[in-house]
């Protein structure tokens, strides 16, 4: 009987054996999208890191004298030493776009495992359990979801004092609902499947064929596409920082920078823009990265591969 | 029968929904901190003042009272009254704490029902704009996966997808007002006042429709229907038109109803860049001048928007795909 | 054979690819094909059989395309003309019906609508009302019920064997001269493919239709053909007349198709374990049913009943091989969740040794679990797909709390052993491994808590004769040495015939007859187990035909069945009393009996 198996094992190719998510990020990392968003993406968190570390600018401190420097090779009176010229203080752009990206990635990635972790506890327990649970949470979620985040967020914050962990906390608990839909609708179509249904049969516990059966299975899928979310909850932050209710200043951060930039518009139009090129490049590298990662999940999803 | 049983419980559920939410923002208004009667009445005056003010308003029985009291108003149509807006318009000062006549504030509902109607201005061109650029992109992507159609579908969604809508809207503003001067930029006066805000607002929604449209165009174009359709003697145009794009517009419905908070996040934000007046400046506002009545009566009317919007989306997509309804 | 051959194909050859090395799924095929004559294609799975029918019909898709050949359609080769005639021959001309009626049409539009738009576009002088006209009269001719309505209905409304009638409508209301007949009976349920068999015979008389007659089973091409066309690995291995086909088989492909084929009407050969005498009652099912409320999506009025199972009753002996046969939406899935415990029932009991399964709460079921295990149907869906073949084995051990890590992985690793897997499999992530290898780690998994019974459900379905004579014999092999019982849940006739020493044949939810095996097939009481036999396609003098046993029409719906017998509708010696009354099972010695009104109680035996 062996020598019939082993011709058996022959006749199949042995390189499916990856398992889903390997074959969703290696069929990312062959588009070219997601490779230029990944190397642009490293090159900004790795200077975001260590260049504030290295240089002896401080972010925060005045310089009359230097106000208002334009960037490289653009208007009069540009100095290497301030590449991305300065604000109406004397600050230094290009170290308040560092120190505001350090928030803005720190703030888009809690945020993001927050919502993850709510949103799909939520969903596993609402597709898993079914029946009244299924109502309840459900229920909970369309409402929450009816509510314009940004609402709920602004309205909390306004009202609250903006710290980070509220920041991250109001924005992570307004973002849920979807990865519980999502979830949920994933659960349920696994929870079908002839194997949870073999792995009840054989007497495992509901607990057990939730957190060591499906989530496994079902979570990273989700947790790829939550990329393109880190991008869109950077965003947010930059939103409130704009509308005074983010990390309050002097701390810099994108939102802020802009809005103060935005009184000199006519004079230094850079002090307004160049943050807005900066998050612009930072979250593009994301979203190609997400969207490729996206692809490639709808594209073995869709059993093209 | 089926249209009726089906908004009779889509309507109750709504209704939940919406009471869900009041709650819930009723809430956390009470709960957090920061009291707006001391910003009423401005930070000068005594603590005895506020506190007689505040029971005077009610602010001090137990929010479950005060939430029925709430409701009991709301079932009448009545959202109360904004605690700093008087009737006549601009937004009363902090310092008058001496104000004794409650009967000049305005009412919640009509400070919501005149602007409400610039902002379903703006959002219908916004949406407009947004379906014109990104069906034909979305539809050619999605009929041609992995070619070049669907790159610059990718790209161009990646970018329009990353561009901060605040910041957009700065920039447009610098160049096409003030550098051209093609376009006006800030408040309202007609028309044209809306055509900045709206492209912002077009660019931040455009990303999710050509990806939902790509995604289920190119999913449809997979199903055996439509290769065997071709074998059946049927033309590749009437195989698109007839019957890919009818059933690949089902994902983009539901996209439209689920996306509606991101839309409205959108509204809040390019309405006050450009000092709009409609529901997000309002907003805006609301929550910087801690006017609680407001906030609530925005929330229910958008809670309220959003349960309409949806049941119509599902009601749209029924009679596109019968299955739906079993 | 002077005139020219409708349909023509020399030396067609199909590769994946243009590269050296790229695949060849058809290899220098060529046959011919004249006018109303029935051309029956068989081979194995993989050998081009469906590719051959889409390249004749230009439904090729990369990375396959035609590299070398010629397809001549009355005498003028397709592959060379311009690509708007060779259009215009596509669903006018040559009509294509394939094996996937459910999918073939537009879920959102009418089912009459289409073949109007259909008949439309490839015949455009015709009116809207004279393509309406003739659709209707179409859908009636093929024996759909009520058509102006059903023209009407979506295709989700139509059950899979009504739909494949309208796909024949939608095929022929063009008058084609040559139909492509794909798997067309592949996907529905014995019964109901005889009766589209009979049908496509009568059509394509009545239209003067050649048809190409693709088909996996020899005996449904043998039944419908004139000629046959064997295929293997791409290459045509014999084509002729179907009785030298049938009685000279010339290619050694032709005879292992005809030699795997199992036999149903031969005595002898039955390996099948009946209990001894003694033998005590394993499982009991006592008077079990099973109903699900269906919501109207409206969430007015009252639910309707889905009745499932409706008051089952059987015993399975220690040591036996008990079969439940029956066709989809029989009850046979309900019963096999009843029976592992995965739901209960609305009433009567499941008494497994002695005790209601459901009698001693959680840790009753808990035991239960242990002592009666499942292997499923899917290979492909049954095993969780990122756990090691080792893993999966032995999870069983690790859910009930036995031995230590290195006991297991010995015991997973004999467990391999026993079943057939190669041992070096342990670390292997199931993705790898063949269907059959697949239903052996199953087996392995449900064996290594040693359970007394083993309920197969549909566990052969997915895989080929060869594979499935394999397995049956290491279930021999198992039983004998560990004493299992078994249960095996099918809808496929020749295998319960060949396993199973009693059969319980399952009609809508009821057991319409229960009966030890010789029995059953060579002395049916039930007139659906004998509609049931006439239709199992077969080589082998036919002892019932499905003429004689089965009546035009569908099964009514589980959610509305009608007052009397579940069958009447269907059934050839229905009288006034089976539409009224519900008949009771009538008892045939000591143990087998069928619920008929024709029949006559027999006296006990002993």
């Amino acid at each position: 009987m062996t020598d019939q198996t082993t011709s058996l094992a022959a006749v199949t190719t042995p390189d499916v054996e990856n398992s889903v998510s390997q074959r969703i990020l290696s069929g990312a990392w062959s588009s070219a999208e997601f490779r230029i968003g990944f190397f642009v993406f490293v090159f900004m968190v790795l200077i975001a890191l260590f260049y504030p570390l290295f240089s002896s600018i401080d972010p925060i401190a005045m310089d009359v004298r230097a106000r208002m420097t334009p960037p490289l090779f653009l208007g009069e009176g540009w100095s290497w030493r301030h590449p991305l010229g300065t604000d109406q203080l004397g600050r230094d752009m290009l170290m308040r776009c560092l120190v505001g990206l350090r928030y803005s990635l720190l703030i888009g990635l809690a945020t993001v495992l927050l919502m993850l972790a709510v949103g799909c506890m939520v969903g596993l327990f609402a597709g898993y359990r079914g029946g009244l649970t299924d109502t309840v949470l459900m229920r909970i979620t369309d409402a929450q979801l009816s509510i314009p985040m940004i609402i709920l967020a602004i309205a909390i914050l306004g009202v609250a004092r903006p710290t980070i962990p509220a920041i991250i906390l109001v924005l992570g608990l307004s973002g849920w609902p979807v990865y519980a839909r999502v979830m949920r609708s994933v659960i349920l179509a696994e929870r079908n499947k002839e194997y949870v249904r073999g792995a009840t049969v054989l007497g495992a516990s509901d607990l057990r064929i939730m957190f060591l059966l499906l989530l496994p299975i079902c979570l990273p899928p989700i947790v790829f596409v939550a990329v393109l979310d880190v991008a869109r909850m950077m965003i947010f932050e930059a939103v409130l920082g704009f509308l005074g209710l983010g990390v309050q200043p002097p701390t810099p951060t994108f939102g802020n920078i802009i809005a103060d930039g935005r009184k000199y518009l006519v004079n230094a139009w850079w002090i307004a823009t160049m943050p807005g090129i900066f998050l612009l490049v930072t979250l593009l590298s994301l979203n190609l990265m997400g969207a490729a990662l996206e692809r490639a999940r709808n594209r073995i999803y869709g059993g093209l591969e | 029968m089926f249209l009726l049983g089906f908004l009779t419980r889509r309507l109750a559920q709504g209704a939940v929904i919406v009471l869900l939410v009041t709650f819930l923002i009723f809430t956390l208004l009470r709960v957090i901190p920061g009291d707006p009667v001391r910003l009423m009445v401005g930070g000068m005056a005594p603590d005895t003042l506020v506190e007689q003010i505040a029971e005077e308003m009610g602010l001090r029985d137990p929010i479950p009272v005060q939430f029925a009291r709430y409701m009991s108003g709301v079932v009448q149509g009545d959202l109360g009254q904004s605690f700093v807006r008087p009737a006549s318009g601009a937004a009363v000062g902090g310092a008058a704490f001496d104000d004794a006549t409650r009967g000049e504030r305005a009412q919640v509902l009509t400070l919501i029902a005149e602007t409400a109607p610039y902002t379903i201005q703006l959002a219908l061109l916004a949406m407009a704009l947004a379906l014109l650029v990104a069906v034909p992109i979305g539809v050619f992507a999605g009929l041609s996966p992995g070619r070049w159609p669907d790159r610059v579908a990718l790209y161009l969604g990646s970018v329009f997808v990353s561009v901060p809508n605040f910041w957009l809207g700065i920039v447009l503003a610098l160049v096409f007002s003030v550098q051209l001067g093609w376009l006006p930029a800030i408040g309202y006066e007609n028309f044209a006042y809306t055509i900045l805000p709206a492209i912002v607002l077009a660019v931040e929604i455009a990303p999710f429709i050509i990806r939902t449209l790509s995604v289920s165009v190119a999913q449809v174009m997979r199903e055996s229907y439509i290769g065997a359709a071709a074998v059946r003697g049927l033309g590749q145009t009437r195989i698109i038109m007839a019957h890919a794009l009818k059933n690949a517009s089902v994902p983009l419905l539901n996209l439209l109803g689920v996306q509606f908070s991101l839309l409205l996040g959108g509204v809040l934000v390019v309405e006050f860049i450009f000092d709009y007046p409609g529901l997000g400046l309002l907003t805006i506002n609301a929550v910087l001048q801690r006017d609680f009545p407001l906030i609530q009566g925005i929330a229910i009317v958008t809670s309220v928007a959003f349960v309409m919007i949806n049941i119509f989306v599902d009601l749209l997509a029924t009679m596109i795909d019968p299955r739906l309804e079993y | 054979m002077t005139e020219t051959p409708l349909l023509d194909v020399r030396g067609l050859t199909v590769e994946a690819g243009r590269a050296e090395a790229a695949p060849r799924i058809l290899d220098d095929v060529s046959f011919s094909l004249q006018a109303k004559r029935i051309l029956g294609v068989i081979g194995p799975g993989g050998s081009g059989k469906t590719t051959l029918a889409h390249a004749l019909v230009n439904w090729l898709r990369p990375p396959l395309e035609v590299t070398s050949g010629e397809i001549r359609f009355r005498g003028e080769d397709i592959l060379a003309m311009p690509s708007d005639r060779s259009a215009r021959l596509r669903g006018k001309t040559i009509a294509y019906v394939g094996g996937d009626p459910q999918g073939a049409m537009n879920p959102t539009m009418h089912v009459g609508e289409q073949i109007v738009e259909k008949l439309r576009a490839v015949e455009p002088g015709v009116s809207y009302k004279e393509a309406r006209e003739r659709a209707v009269a179409l859908l009636g001719a093929v024996r759909i019920p009520s058509p102006e309505q059903r023209f009407g209905e979506y295709p989700f409304q139509y059950s899979g064997g009504m739909m494949q009638r309208a796909m024949i409508v939608d095929a022929l209301i063009a008058n084609p001269e040559l139909l492509i007949a794909d798997s067309i009976t592949q996907p529905l349920d014995v019964t109901v493919g005889a009766q589209i068999l009979k049908l496509m015979r009568e059509l394509s008389e009545r239209f003067d239709t050649a048809i190409l007659f693709i088909s996996a089973s020899l005996p449904t091409v043998a039944d419908v053909a004139d000629e046959i066309l064997v295929l293997e690995g791409g290459r045509v291995a014999e084509f002729a007349a179907v009785d030298d086909v049938i009685s000279r088989p010339r290619h050694a492909a032709t005879r292992k198709l005809i030699d795997e084929l199992p036999k149903l009407w031969h005595r002898d050969g039955m390996t099948t374990a009946a209990a001894t005498d003694k033998a005590q009652t394993v499982l009991s099912v006592q008077n079990v049913s099973r109903v699900y409320p269906i919501k109207s999506k409206s969430g007015l009025g009252k639910p309707k009943l889905l009745q499932a199972v409706r008051d089952v009753s059987f015993d399975i002996h220690a040591g036996e091989n008990f079969g439940v046969v029956g066709e989809s939406g029989c009850g046979k899935s309900t019963l096999m969740r009843l029976l592992t415990a995965l739901e209960k029932p609305d009433t009567g009991h499941i008494v497994f040794d002695g005790e209601d399964i459901f009698g001693r709460g959680r840790a009753g079921t808990r035991r239960f679990r242990r002592e009666v295990q499942l292997v499923l149907q899917d290979p492909f869906g049954s095993l969780p797909p990122q756990s090691s073949i080792g893993e999966i084995i032995s999870e069983p051990l690790v859910i009930h709390n036995e031995g230590d890590r290195r006991q297991r992985r010995t015991r997973a690793l004999d467990m391999m052993g026993e079943v057939g897997l190669d041992r070096s499999l342990y670390e292997s992530l199931p993705t790898r491994l063949t269907a059959g290898q697949r239903q052996r780690v199953n087996v392995a998994r449900a064996m290594i808590l040693e359970p007394r019974l083993m309920i197969m459900d549909e566990t052969l379905s997915a895989l080929d004769q060869t594979e499935q004579s394999r397995l049956i014999d290491l279930f021999e092999r198992l039983q004998a040495q560990h004493g299992f019982t078994y249960l095996f849940i099918s809808h496929d006739i020749a295998l319960v015939r060949r396993v199973c020493a009693r059969i319980a044949v399952m009609y809508l939810g009821e057991v319409v007859e229960l009966a030890a095996n010789e029995r059953l097939f060579f002395n049916p009481g039930h007139p659906y187990s004998k509609a049931l036999l006439s239709a199992a396609p077969t080589l082998e003098d036919r002892r019932y035909r499905p003429e004689d046993c089965l009546l035009e029409g569908e099964p009514p719906s589980p959610i509305d069945l009608p007052p009397g017998c579940a069958f009447a509708s269907r059934c050839p010696s229905a009288f006034d009393r089976c539409r009224k009354i519900n008949p009771q099972p009538v008892y045939r010695g000591d143990h087998d009996r069928a619920a008929c009104h024709l029949l006559q109680p027999e006296p006990v035996a002993s």
